[in-house]
């Protein structure tokens, strides 16, 4: 209801491009961890993203893309051809 | 003075139909890398001695991939005729359509592009690269996925005909490139942008009207 | 020409053609989903009638889809292939030049080999010979591995061997080029790259093949000189074996 109102408020309609990012890692599934505050290792970072992450932003991705398919192949691929053909040395 | 005779080439339906055919097959292997086809390209590569049949050949070879792939050939560019294959399939097997490295390219595509339009449709680069920090993806630094992300939007993004880079120096400038608006729409992207914040479209009052134009 | 493309013909193709190799009931159950999604007659047993719609449209084109049994399992499994070589497929972008040499000479090592396997060392030995361009152990790692995704080539402890979808592709081709260095199934008569073979006269047969032919059978005998089986073969309860 309030919050409702207060979103349809044209001073709250300009985008906001820090909310959008941490929108994105919540849905690619970030883990927030709470910083401990015996952190013995300092290069771990207090989040990470999983590893499929970007897969699943991929998978939600081309629902908005009219791509089309590749095609691919391995016969006809080759630019040249050896004259001689493989035959058994007798 | 000898009178030249005007030499029209009268090529037979058969020979024009394998033009036709050919210009499928070529235009299948070069959308495997999806960089826009050149009209110069297709004319050196299939059409040559066939030059004032070019444009039915390009029509019937559209047709092929419509009636047989469900795929469109469009055209991005009109004065120096540069095309590119969109599906014209309603709901595409997207899930299916794309694999492993492709797929991971297309999430950071659409969240660059979704960036480039919510942000009023131009973005200077530096302005991006801090957005895509936010997403632990550094340009410069190596990324599990991606690699070098500058190479990735530089060279591939945008040769590809997605972001476009406006060059006004000092200032460098990303916006959507061709591709973008024939693959996808300001309209997907919004709601796209709108799902992920979960909001209405309408919420970003501007975004949505255009977004809207041409499409009402 | 015959029966017309409807959008689930249309949708079938767009999801071979990307997913490169398609098993068989993953190819029954994208068969259904697409006449359903698309509102188009659906008879569970015709999808080889559905496919030849499809091919008869491929055809003009050089292109087609093609049916074929893995050598491993003996299951079919569905893939795109192109059956041209013009200068225009010539063009196809997925390899360099230097890639595509190093795997005709992988292509060689197996064909030539035994048991249809190359062990990576003598792949990776090939490396430094390429005559395009020598490439370095470590990149030549790499684009095996890019093989292996892309399903030309599968992997099992180091050796490497064809995958199904390279010999759908490219049997034919294969079977002209290394003529009689080909092995050929005994039983099925194509292409064998992986075969059990015959100790006293030399025939090959594909596992799945041998299996099949062997079942019920407690003493499993060569088709040809009726010697007694060497081989192993799994799936196959033989005399001494635990039953
Ligand atoms: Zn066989
Ligand atoms: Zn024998």
């Amino acid at each position: 209801g309030k919050e409702k109102a207060n979103e349809l408020h044209s001073e709250m309609s300009a985008f906001d491009s820090t909310a959008f990012a941490e929108d994105l890692l919540t849905f690619m599934g970030i883990n927030r961890t709470e910083v401990e505050e015996t952190n013995d290792s300092e290069d771990v970072p207090a989040d990470f993203l999983p590893s499929h992450a970007w897969q699943k932003m991929g998978e939600e991705a081309l629902k908005y893309f009219r791509r089309a398919p590749t095609f691919h192949y391995m016969m006809g691929s080759f630019k040249s051809e050896s004259p001689v053909r493989k035959q058994r040395i007798e | 003075v000898d009178c030249i005779p005007t030499q029209v080439e009268r090529h037979s339906q058969d020979q024009v139909n394998q033009k036709v055919n050919e210009l499928v097959q070529f235009l299948l292997v070069k959308d495997q890398k999806k960089i826009p086809i050149k009209r110069t390209d297709i004319l050196k590569n299939v059409i040559w001695e066939y030059k004032n049949a070019y444009s039915e050949i390009v029509k019937k070879a559209d047709k092929i991939l419509q009636e047989v792939f469900g795929l469109q050939l469009v055209e991005i560019d009109s004065k120096r005729h540069i095309y590119i294959l969109v599906n014209k399939l309603l709901h595409a097997e997207g899930q299916h359509l794309c694999r492993g490295k492709e797929k991971e390219k297309m999430g950071l595509l659409l969240v660059i592009l979704s960036f480039i339009f919510m942000k009023g449709n131009s973005v200077k680069d530096s302005t991006l690269w801090e957005f895509l920090h936010l997403l632990r993806v550094y340009p410069g630094r190596q990324h599990s996925v991606f690699g070098d992300v500058r190479k990735l939007v530089t060279e591939e993004f945008v040769p590809g005909g997605h972001p476009h880079p406006l060059t006004e120096p000092p200032e460098f400038k990303f916006q959507w490139g061709p591709r973008a608006e024939k693959e996808t729409s300001k309209k997907d992207v919004l709601n796209f942008v709108a799902k992920m914040q979960g909001k209405e479209p309408a919420f970003w009052a501007s975004q949505y009207s255009e977004a809207n134009q041409g499409t009402a | 020409m015959a029966a017309h493309m409807t959008n689930a013909h249309r949708r079938f193709l767009q999801v071979l053609m990307s997913n490169r190799i398609t098993e068989g009931s993953e190819a029954r159950k994208l068969h259904q989903h697409c006449c359903e999604t698309d509102k188009v007659y659906y008879a569970h047993d015709k999808l080889d009638d559905f496919i030849s719609t499809i091919n008869s449209h491929l055809q003009p084109l050089f292109m087609q889809i093609r049916k074929g049994i893995s050598e491993d399992d003996g299951r079919a499994h569905y893939a795109v292939v192109n059956l041209a070589e013009t200068e225009v497929t010539k063009m196809a972008s997925d390899y360099t030049e230097m890639e595509l040499e190093l795997f005709r000479k992988t292509m060689d090592l197996i064909i030539l080999s035994e048991n249809g396997f190359a062990s990576s060392t003598d792949i990776l030995n090939l490396a430094d010979q390429l005559k395009t361009k020598k490439m370095k152990k470590k990149e030549a790692e790499q684009v095996l591995k890019v093989f292996v995704e892309d399903k030309w080539l599968s992997e099992k402890n180091g050796e490497y061997t064809l995958h199904t979808r390279c010999i759908i592709e490219m049997e034919q081709y294969i079977l002209s080029y290394y003529q009689d260095l080909a092995k050929k199934c005994n039983l099925c008569h194509s292409l064998a790259i992986q075969s059990q073979v015959c100790e006293s006269c030399g025939i090959g047969m594909h596992l799945p093949c041998a299996r099949k032919y062997f079942r019920g059978q407690t003493e499993p005998r060569c088709p040809k000189c009726n010697e007694f089986w060497s081989c192993d073969t799994p799936g196959v309860n033989r005399m001494g074996s635990q039953t």
